[in-house]
């Protein structure tokens, strides 16, 4: 207690919820953590910012009891303590949500939560359970269905329902990893309103992000790790600017994407054309309503919206992975009709999907054999595959896409969330295709590799490819996009030109669902278009 | 006298090999699994079955206490009976041969995530499809033909009967588990229809059985011994599953469905068909096994003609971890246990179900003790 190597801090007048002191942790010979000290204070919201690699994750589970640090203390509220395991931790006060959520998705959200909350007796009380999340769900401002499938629900309605689950549990120091990573803005800001609100019952909040536009949002403090090692600490982020940010997380600068855009010309057919798609939802509910877009080959069409207005059946449709129930998809001219994946395949069109894990990684295979899934017919030798030049074919795309993809051996179970994407977004971007689908293709990843995802897109587009990208991220549109497409409710409510539009226009078609209630079917005002999504 | 033999004979199984066994195996538990070396890995693993080995065999001494028998005797006993004689070690490999092409029919569908619980039933009807055509051609056409022709029906019958069940799956959703499972019991009762009414020796005993096979029909002896050669069949069935399932891009694409079935789909590989050719070939290797039983050992269809194969079999593929390389060893230990079954049956009176308990045993004490950490990948 009386020595610290955080900065001093400048009221010191309330005792940290959470100190951390010299934590230290080496794996084999990388050094994860080094001598990293952090506190949370009551009452304060502590950004934790950083490039991958750079320590962020190690120093959350050192906090939270899955690593044991080598070196260093961990005191709350005053008290030192070994935090053993993830449940000590909890009983601690200490909540985490994680980044990749720990939900079970064939249970419904109260099954969940009552799997997390351990209620005592035999019978989980389900109905007194679901009263008490309802009113959670009102009190903290997060809409969250009691009875919904958790596999039913989007990721956005998922974490909101791990925050929730989280905050039930009695957490004192909330831990957020990365929660804004795939929220709408609306969302962003739901979840901000929440956290002052936490802030101002004199909660601690950890919050990991990639964003810098939040971490002065939202935070009172930011410390920047590098390399495992603070290299910025407990500073008041408010009056610094992007680039001294960016270049204490990166150690330089990073330099701006290029605002040139010059104008592809090509006679081929549109890369995708959609012509009146509907399709319904795993949940059997039209998710995709009367749909007609076309994407032209050169361009980038930006996808905007909410979470769960029908981004994830619009890029499965595109793709061929999602039948539609009316209209008719053509990839490159091809009509897909029933011909699934393999349809959409042949014509050219490659995804980075919105659910990695569960919809394109087979965790048992190595990231070559990934590089090889999709294509095996031009890898065919007899009645094997030709390993060899699948080997020579990945080193080809690690050379040209540049996203330092994990080792071509390396088990896909054994990357993080970001390593998985890398290895996802250089298969979609590293060969030729007519067609690229990219579900929120900077997930998961720091600001260098984004920009060098944002150049690809870019350099696939002059090559003549049409591209398809959704994203939370509305800076990320309209930097990158020609046009965006914004949907709300399974509705495109409007397209407009990335250069000339801004999020004001942008939010306002989000929520747009007056606009288009005049037609026959009677649609729930907008603010409750979600609310009525999760619950039916 | 008792309390001085037993202790002596108790201490090196159950307190002896355990405990340092449990030292290999915690650390292993924790120790990240990611870069470890490959012979550190299969140490590993050695360590682990001998620990879960001599977990098995320490209960079942207890077992043996209670029923009053002397282990240290049992032991000896099943020792020399089974291991120190040239008939006994020749059966282990005669029972090994139908054991191994059953266990091949988990490993296969497993690859792609399938379940195959019906070895029984495929072998049953590839030994009844070996009957037909043994029963009406075995005197008539050439020995070696006979053979071929037999082979070759028990492989289709099989597959047909595994291949039911995928259907079923793809088509109606019935899970394959439980399909093959009950189609065990009607194979059992297709034979014994047969063996009851139509197939039913004339000339027989009364006993229900088939007439024998003709004896040129019969499948050759390795030189002197009495392994029959569905033993080699067994071994090359082995490594051409191996090299299929290693080499092939059917292999490879079988790996892509039993680790992530929606990944498979969206790569755009054909998986129902997949999944029907995984249980189709599980099928044909369990319908050779029934076909080399029958034209090896048996020579006539009877009520009694597996005595479990199908079952021990699956046990077989899940203690190798469906390898198609270790589940030649697992094969044998089983049917070495079987045989030893056998003789402390037949010499210690300790009644039949014995061995039975001791492969449970073994299974549960494998499969618990070298189960992967963090089974959330394998979903």
């Amino acid at each position: 207690m009386t020595t610290t190597t955080t900065a001093a801090p400048e009221t010191t007048t309330t005792e940290p919820l959470l100190q951390v002191t010299g934590f230290t942790k080496q794996f084999g010979e990388v050094l994860a953590n080094s001598n990293v000290s952090f506190d949370v204070r009551p009452g304060e919201v502590h950004a934790l910012i950083g490039e991958n690699g750079a320590g962020k994750s190690t120093l959350l589970k050192l906090v939270y009891g899955m690593y044991k640090p080598d070196a260093g203390e961990l005191r709350v509220a005053g008290e030192q303590v070994a935090v053993g395991s993830p449940t000590q931790a909890r009983a601690l006060g200490i909540g985490m949500v994680f980044q990749d959520l720990r939900l079970v998705p064939a249970f419904t959200v109260t099954e969940n939560y009552a799997l997390a909350l351990a209620t005592s007796g035999v019978t989980l009380r389900q109905g007194e359970l679901r009263r008490r999340i309802a009113e959670a769900s009102e009190s903290y401002g997060l809409a969250v269905d009691p009875t919904a499938l958790v596999r039913h629900l989007s990721i956005g309605e998922r974490q909101r329902t791990e925050i929730l689950k989280v905050l039930m549990s009695g957490a004192r120091i909330v831990i957020l990893d990365e929660p804004t990573s795939v929220l709408a803005p609306t969302e962003v800001e739901a979840l901000f309103a929440m956290v002052n609100g936490l802030r101002e019952q004199g909660l601690g909040i950890v919050i990991v992000t990639h964003k810098l536009a939040e971490v002065r949002a939202i935070a009172d403090r930011v410390t920047v790790l590098r390399g495992g090692r603070v290299v910025l600490a407990g500073a008041d982020p408010k009056p610094m600017t992007d680039a001294e940010l960016i270049e204490a997380m990166v150690g330089q600068t990073v330099a701006a994407l290029p605002a040139e855009r010059p104008t592809v010309v090509s006679d081929a057919p549109p890369a995708l054309e959609l012509i009146g798609v509907s399709a319904l939802g795993d949940r059997g509910v039209t998710a995709l309503r009367d749909v007609t877009l076309t994407v032209n080959p050169g361009e980038i069409v930006g996808v905007a919206g909410v979470a769960g207005s029908g981004q994830r059946e619009l890029c499965e449709v595109a793709v061929g992975a999602r039948h539609p129930s009316e209209g008719t998809v053509r990839v490159s001219g091809r009509e897909l009709g029933r011909g699934g994946p393999t349809a959409g395949i042949a014509a050219g069109a490659v995804d980075v999907p919105e659910d990695p894990v569960n919809d394109a990684v087979v965790p048992t295979l190595t990231v070559l054999e990934h590089m090889a899934l999709g294509h095996l017919k031009a890898f065919a030798r007899r009645i094997g595959l030709d390993w060899r030049r699948i080997g020579r074919h990945t080193m080809d795309i690690n050379e040209k896409v540049q996203l330092r993809m994990a080792p071509a051996h390396r088990r896909v179970a054994d990357l993080s969330g970001g390593n998985i994407q890398r290895v996802m977004l250089s298969r979609a971007l590293g060969r030729e295709a007519n067609l690229v689908v990219a579900a929120y293709p900077s997930r998961g990843l720091d600001i260098a590799t984004t920009r060098r995802t944002q150049e690809l897109l870019l350099a696939r587009r002059a090559e003549g490819a049409g591209l398809l990208v959704v994203s939370e991220d509305l800076d990320e549109l309209m930097a990158v996009a020609d046009r965006i497409a914004v949907f709300c409710a399974g509705r495109l409510t409007g397209i407009v030109p990335a250069a000339t539009t801004n999020r004001q226009e942008l939010g306002a078609l989000m929520t747009a669902t007056e606009a288009t209630a005049t037609d026959s079917t009677t649609e729930a005002p907008a603010g409750e278009a979600t609310m009525e999504k999760a619950q039916s | 006298m008792t309390d001085t033999t037993i202790p002596a004979q108790f201490s090196p199984d159950n307190a002896g090999t355990p405990a340092p066994a449990a030292v290999t195996t915690t650390p292993a538990a924790t120790a990240a699994p990611a870069s470890e070396s490959r012979l550190a890995d299969v140490g590993r693993g050695v360590a682990r079955w001998a620990a879960a080995l001599a977990g098995a065999i320490a209960i079942f001494t207890l077992l043996l206490l209670v029923k009053g028998a002397n282990p240290a005797d049992v032991y000896s006993h099943v020792w020399t009976s089974t291991f120190t004689n040239s008939p006994s070690i020749q059966q282990i490999f005669v029972k090994a041969a139908p054991l191994l092409l059953g266990a091949l029919a988990v490993v296969v569908p497993a690859r792609a995530g399938l379940v195959n619980v019906g070895g029984e039933g495929q072998i049953v009807i590839g030994a009844v499809a070996a009957g037909g055509i043994g029963i009406s051609l075995g005197d008539k056409l050439g020995g070696g033909l006979v053979m071929i022709l037999m082979a070759v029906a028990a492989m289709l019958a099989g597959a047909a009967w595994a291949g039911l069940a995928a259907v079923l799956r793809l088509t109606v959703g019935i899970n394959e588990a439980v399909s093959t499972l009950l189609m065990n019991y009607i194979a059992l009762d297709v034979l014994l229809y047969l063996i009851y009414s139509p197939w039913k020796d004339p000339h027989g005993t009364g006993q229900p059985t088939t007439a024998e096979l003709a004896d040129t029909a019969k499948l050759p002896y390795l030189g002197t011994t009495s392994i029959h050669i569905g033993f080699v069949f067994a071994l090359v069935a082995t490594a051409v599953v191996w090299a299929l399932l290693r080499y092939t891009t059917w292999g490879f694409r079988l790996r892509v469905i039993g680790g992530n079935p929606e990944a498979a789909r969206r790569a755009g590989l054909p998986v129902a068909m997949l999944l029907l050719s995984a249980m189709l070939v599980g099928g044909a290797l369990a319908g050779l096994g029934g076909m080399v039983h029958y034209a090896g050992v048996e020579y006539k269809l009877r009520t009694g003609i597996t005595t479990n194969f199908g079952y021990i079999a699956f046990l077989a593929s899940w203690l190798a971890r469906h390898n198609p390389v270790s589940v030649v060893l697992a094969a044998l230990a089983l049917a070495a246990i079987t045989v030893a079954g056998d003789s402390l049956q037949l010499d210690s009176g300790l009644p039949a179900a014995t061995v039975n308990i001791l492969m449970g045993l073994v299974l549960i004490a494998v499969l618990g003790w070298t189960a992967r950490k963090k089974g959330g990948a394998a979903r």
